[in-house]
């Protein structure tokens, strides 16, 4: 069994292409839009138009009622009971990626996948938990900003070393400092459930 | 309570009236402040306007009234009766449309809140006061022009203090000028925030190549020197495998971006692309044009 750290240098050694892992048939050199597409698994079903206004079966949303091993129990905010199924190859984000143990009952979550014949959706992305506000800076303190948000008061916290910032659409950097009182921006974050505070992944402002 | 405090408070409510009154009949905005209102709600948003013209007149009329002498009894009634009915304005904007503006003080927008209850509580027990008296508010101050002067400007501070409408002009300069002198959030440590990464990212050529196989967010990242290691879940050729990127972790070079994607189970490299130039993204760090 590898550890972890086996695990991530043979990653990194294949991705950087100083490999000692195996080598398969495909490698190598330009992947041709149309090898990508064949490559996609299954072919196209038959070809009848979606319907545009029947909600996406393939997207869940709701908050965590239970969990039962690897399954999460989710009551939609439409009251839809979900079961989502999370395998090694689930992508979770909770404030940032991170992993199965951190996702706990009461939180709120998107989820994407695929799903499966007996109703449950097998997740390909969970997101926990995760606000995308537009909101004015009330006031800034240690570490916190206080946002407004249509008359209502929101605490951001902000967690040094994950929270970043995007001014004028330039790379997001670590630098908060330079966010203003009164200043309107949008902040993706991930919310503290049953409270009015979250805590900030991303800002976007100007400055 | 002394008379003279009494006496001096029409004054006070003159002073907010005239304000209000004035910037509702000649706010070059006064008719968008007033279909922000919850008079819009009220009356609907036709009669929303002259309804709100109508408040200026009174409020203009009652407060030159209070203003000037005689100071009758009558006067002070009428005040008090009219900041009981913007009380219940109050109330029924609260209940029946809390988004909406008050639209009492001026144009700019500010919800009901605590503080609009607290103002118009405040001027209505200044009527009050004020009908237990006849005396001219003028004579009170010069019989007693210190304290009279240190009242108003207390109550005025008051107001003020309570008007949302007027935070933009000192809350929000005190709360900036606090966050120059305490500095109060991270100024950043050299680290590259993970967002960051993902951006340059996706806007390499390698991923733009393989991006109709990728299924998942980013499950994991880790640092490996120059280079940050970034893990998606691909599908390809119907084996799910794990995409492996190696993003350049302190500079912008899209184009140096490499992938491979790998089946953890056998250890096998199912695809491996060579870093693709695309001079675009290379070009820098696209700026938005102004329209």
């Amino acid at each position: 069994m590898d550890t972890p750290m086996d695990r991530r240098r043979m990653l990194s050694a294949a991705a950087l292409g100083t490999t000692a892992a195996l080598v398969g048939a495909t490698a190598f050199g330009s992947l041709a839009p149309e090898a990508a597409f064949a490559a996609t698994g299954p072919a196209a079903g038959p070809a009848t138009a979606p319907d545009l206004d029947a909600p996406d079966p393939n997207f869940a949303e709701g908050r965590i009622t239970g969990i039962a091993g690897t399954t999460l129990l989710v009551t939609g905010s439409d009251k839809t009971l979900w079961r989502i199924r999370v395998t090694n190859g689930s992508s979770i984000w909770k404030l940032r990626p991170t992993t199965f143990d951190r996702i706990a009952v009461g939180d709120g979550l998107y989820a994407r996948g695929a799903r499966l014949a007996d109703g449950s959706l097998a997740a390909d992305s969970i997101w926990v938990n995760i606000v995308n506000l537009q909101v004015h800076i009330a006031a800034i303190g240690r570490n916190v900003v206080h946002f407004d948000h249509k008359g209502r008061r929101i605490v951001g916290h902000v967690v040094p070393g994950t929270s970043a910032a995007v001014y004028n659409s330039t790379p997001a950097i670590g630098d908060l400092s330079l966010l203003k009182v009164g200043a309107h921006i949008q902040v993706l974050g991930a919310w503290l459930p049953d409270t009015n505070e979250i805590e900030i992944a991303t800002v976007y402002a100007a400055a | 309570m002394p008379l003279w405090v009494a006496s001096v408070q029409p004054l006070l409510i003159a002073a907010v009236l005239l304000w209000a009154g004035v910037g509702k009949l000649a706010g070059r905005q006064s008719a968008d402040a007033a279909r922000r209102s919850a008079l819009a709600q009220l009356l609907g948003p036709e009669r929303a306007v002259p309804a709100y013209t109508l408040v200026g007149f009174v409020e203009v009329a009652l407060g030159a009234a209070l203003a000037l002498p005689p100071a009758p009894r009558a006067e002070a009634a009428v005040a008090a009766a009219l900041h009981v009915g913007f009380l219940a304005y109050l109330g029924y904007a609260k209940v029946a449309a809390p988004e909406s503006s008050c639209g009492c003080l001026s144009a700019q927008r500010a919800p009901v809140r605590w503080r609009g209850f607290a103002r118009a509580g405040l001027l209505l027990l200044a009527a009050l006061a004020a009908l237990t008296t006849t005396e001219f508010w003028l004579a009170a101050a010069t019989e007693h022009p210190l304290a009279a002067t240190v009242l108003l400007l207390a109550e005025a501070a008051a107001v003020v203090a309570l008007s949302a409408e007027l935070d933009g002009y000192w809350l929000v300069p005190l709360r900036r000028l606090k966050v120059r002198l305490t500095h109060p959030l991270p100024t950043g440590s050299f680290e590259v925030p993970i967002a960051s990464t993902v951006e340059q990212l996706h806007r390499s050529g390698v991923y733009r190549r393989i991006a109709d196989l990728i299924e998942s967010d980013v499950r994991e990242h880790w640092d490996e020197g120059e280079w940050r290691i970034v893990c998606f879940t691909a599908r390809y050729q119907g084996r799910v495998g794990s995409a492996v990127f190696a993003v350049p972790r302190l500079s912008y070079q899209p184009g140096a971006v490499r992938v491979a994607i790998v089946d953890e189970e056998t250890r096998e490299v199912l695809l491996s692309l060579n870093p693709i130039p695309d001079p675009v993204a290379e070009a820098g760090w696209p700026v938005p044009a102004p329209a």
